[in-house]
């Protein structure tokens, strides 16, 4: 057997780093940078294709693969050894029984449960006992902004007002979901701040949103456990088409229309 | 229209031009120390603080009437949190500028550091106490001295302070929590509450012991909480007294229980034997409680906005036979109709103060749930709602069968073997609520099941506060619970196994390579 190449990090450990590396990479992107918690067994998922990958790429050749388990050989059949070999084989079986038996064990953790926050709208829904088409639905004040910019002004105004008795409590006078009573509900009142929220809908969108509450969400974006009233029951179809127009002017966002499609 | 508000226009105005005269004056200058311009704050004001402090800075906002605390009215000069010796109104420029860029925990007033930059706040700052015509810092500071860093001896002092002559204890109660003896009210007459000293994030301006120190130096202006370096008082404390009552304060801070927001499952452990009887068995030390926070009830009508209480505990255990749920939340008043000293604190009509908790007649098997507010057609709950004693009532529970708060069945509590019992002590109350695990009717009530998690949610009333009764509550979402199942043998033995397994696969493998060297 010819002598293999001396390495500075040994090419065992180099795998070993590499699988590490990329476990790290992914709790530090999606864990720490992004809020987001990977589900555990999506994660596991991945790191079998990971460390799947990493073998095969290690061992692509006959002297790789060679080089990789080197160590390993040496450790069992190296008479010198021995002391290593010892301990490993102590404590290998040890960590196999405890990953077994902690797997074992009843999980206290939370369900998790994915719930969709943008639903799909509906073609069409009722509200004040009316029906609407949320394809041809259009805010009717919106025409003020470039017609008449002084009314458009005032109703804004009015819109804020409203929101201000009506909104803040839950969704903050930031309008970043932040409000006095955020922090009890879940899931979380609505950032409209945030560019991944109201920028990315139609006026249509909020106005069914706002009319039929929680109640009114389908299925998939679990209507029950939704916090939002139905606004239909306090407010008057006007005055969900001012806080609208408030909600846009505040944060600076422009409604998605089809015009722009 | 009005002369009164006329007069007031333009006495603004006039100090308008006069600030920004001034300002411009100080910007020219080489050391402005807070470079706020009052027009320019203006601006910021109109856009961002209108809604609530209104126009004209007199708190008459849209919100008024729906705030608690209501929004701070700046023309009269009353600054609730300031750092000025007691008997100057004048709050510093720092004072102003923390407010607005930290925002007040406990009310709808936020911090604003994300959407206004430093200069913006300052220009705030600037125009805020223009409305109160301040055009001069404070003429004097709180004097803190030396400062006392907080030791368990400084602590037992304050302690001594704190309670010696009622001097905090006669509102904040002996054990901070606010279990008062007698009514308070602000200075606008709205009803105001001692704080719950407990519960640090209500601290308006924030649980360190120097802002503590603040506070119990100056006091809070437009409220009873009273300054205690005023040399009239007779409960007047030195500057190093003072340090001891602070350290005190900042510990009884953390003696609340607080909510971790990733803990949303109480975890009911099994016992042998007897569940614990009382509210106040020994045993429910042993049992880690988890908080939630409550929120006053505004999805329905009729919304509601002047909560006492933002949080609930919740322990519970189960045998054999039964589960029994510890509530316990803080409640400053014990509310009993009919009794004289309880309708002295309580907003009249006092009414007993009360808690439920909600569960799903059927534990769900996916996603779905019953609609968080006492449940929907298709998917009935189970409201366990205990009541206190009144005065010649005793303290009852009922059973209650909803889908939805227009659907309610009552049900006789006693025939399915429900039982509440409860404990008020010192702003604390602790309900023991207890069912056998099965009943006979299965098709209306929840059967508890060992290692499912099974939804649960709160709600609580807080009698002689704004008279909460039906709809005015306060509440959570839902949570889980979870009877956590006996462990077993099982996954002891199986780790057992698989490590001797290794280990004989270890050892073969070695003694094979070992042979072959030989």
């Amino acid at each position: 057997m010819n002598t293999p190449r001396r390495r500075i990090v040994p090419r065992l450990l180099q795998l070993v780093l590499v699988v590490l590396g990329v476990y790290l990479g992914f709790i530090l992107v999606f864990d720490v940078l992004l809020g987001q918690l990977i589900p555990k067994s999506l994660l596991t998922m991945y790191m079998v294709f990971v460390i799947a990958g990493a073998i095969m790429v290690f061992t692509f050749t006959e002297e790789g693969a060679q080089e990789l388990v080197g160590p390993i050989k040496a450790l069992v059949e190296d008479p010198s050894k021995k002391w290593v070999r010892n301990v490993v084989f102590v404590i290998v079986p040890l960590l196999a029984g405890y990953y077994v038996y902690s797997s074992m064990l009843p999980g206290f953790e939370a369900p998790v449960e994915l719930r969709t926050i943008h639903p799909a709208p509906p073609g069409k829904f009722k509200a004040y006992g009316k029906s609407y088409n949320l394809a041809t639905l259009e805010n009717p004040f919106r025409k003020f902004e470039k017609e008449d910019p002084a009314k458009f002004k005032e109703l804004v105004k009015e819109g804020g007002n409203i929101y201000i008795k009506n909104c803040q409590y839950c969704h903050g006078d930031k309008l970043d979901g932040k409000g006095p009573y955020a922090a009890g509900l879940n899931p979380t009142p609505l950032n409209f701040q945030d560019v991944g929220t109201i920028a990315q809908l139609q006026e249509s969108f909020l106005f069914w949103r706002i009319a039929t509450g929680g109640p009114g969400l389908p299925g998939e974006a679990a209507p029950w456990i939704s916090s939002m009233p139905v606004w239909q029951d306090f407010l008057a179809e006007d005055e969900i088409w001012k806080v609208i127009l408030f909600l846009y002017n505040y944060t600076g966002r422009q409604p998605r229309s089809w015009a722009h499609e | 229209m009005n002369n009164r508000r006329w007069e007031k226009t333009m006495a603004i105005l006039h100090q308008l031009a006069l600030l920004t005269a001034c300002s411009a004056l100080l910007m020219a200058g080489p050391a402005a120390a807070k470079p706020g311009t009052a027009d320019k704050g203006k601006g910021i004001y109109d856009q961002r603080c209108t809604w609530c402090h209104g126009a004209e800075g007199d708190g008459a906002g849209a919100a008024k009437e729906f705030l608690n605390p209501p929004p701070r009215d700046f023309t009269g000069g009353n600054y609730k949190i300031k750092s000025s010796f007691f008997d100057d109104m004048v709050p510093s420029d720092e004072d102003v500028f923390r407010m607005i860029r930290d925002g007040m925990p406990g009310t709808a007033m936020p911090g604003w550091s994300d959407l206004l930059s430093e200069q913006d706040m300052w220009d705030l700052v600037a125009y805020v106490k223009s409305f109160a015509q301040y055009d001069k810092p404070p003429a004097k500071m709180v004097d803190y001295g030396s400062p006392v860093a907080s030791s368990a001896e400084s602590i037992e002092k304050g302690k001594k302070l704190f309670e010696d002559g009622d001097r905090c204890v006669e509102c904040h109660g002996k054990s901070g929590k606010g279990s008062l003896t007698k009514r308070l009210k602000g200075d606008g007459g709205e009803r105001t509450w001692p704080r719950n000293l407990t519960k640090p994030w209500t601290y308006r301006g924030s649980a360190d012991p120097k802002d503590i120190f603040t506070r119990v130096s100056t006091g809070i202006p437009g409220t009873e909480m009273p300054s205690f370096a005023d040399p009239k008082s007779n409960k007047k404390l030195t500057v190093e007294e003072t340090w001891h009552v602070a350290n005190y304060v900042a510990s009884l801070a953390k003696s609340g229980k607080p909510v971790a927001a990733d803990d949303t499952v109480i975890k009911a452990d099994k016992v042998d034997g007897e569940l614990p009887g009382t509210p106040v068995d020994e045993r429910w030390k042993k049992a880690a409680p988890t908080t939630f926070y409550m929120v006053p009830q505004i999805i329905g009508k009729e919304r509601y906005f002047t909560p006492a209480n933002d949080t609930i505990s919740v322990r519970a255990m189960y045998n054999d036979q039964a589960i029994a749920i510890l509530l316990e939340w803080d409640d400053r008043t014990k509310s009993i109709p009919g009794d004289e000293g309880a309708e002295k604190l309580a907003d009249p009509p006092l009414t007993e103060d009360a808690v439920a908790v909600q569960l799903p007649v059927v534990i769900p098997s996916d996603m779905q749930k019953p609609y968080f507010g006492m449940g929907d057609a298709a998917h009935p709950v189970n409201i366990w709602h205990w009541k206190s004693a009144g005065k010649g009532t005793a303290e009852s529970v009922n059973l209650l069968s909803s889908r939805g708060f227009k659907e309610i069945e009552k049900r006789d509590a006693a025939a399915i073997g429900l039982t509440a019992k409860a404990s008020y002590e010192d702003g604390t109350w602790k309900v023991l609520m207890i069912r056998s695990l099965a009943t006979t009717e299965t098709d209306k009530d929840i059967q508890f099941v060992e290692g499912k998690f099974i939804p649960v949610a709160f709600a609580a009333w807080d009698g002689s506060n704004n008279s909460e009764k039906g709809s005015k509550h306060t509440m959570t979402t839902w949570y889980w619970m979870l009877l956590k199942p006996a462990v077993g043998y099982r996954p002891l033995l199986l780790g057992l196994i698989v490590a001797l397994l290794v280990a004989g696969g270890l050892i073969w493998w070695g003694r094979g390579a070992a042979a072959r060297r030989r």
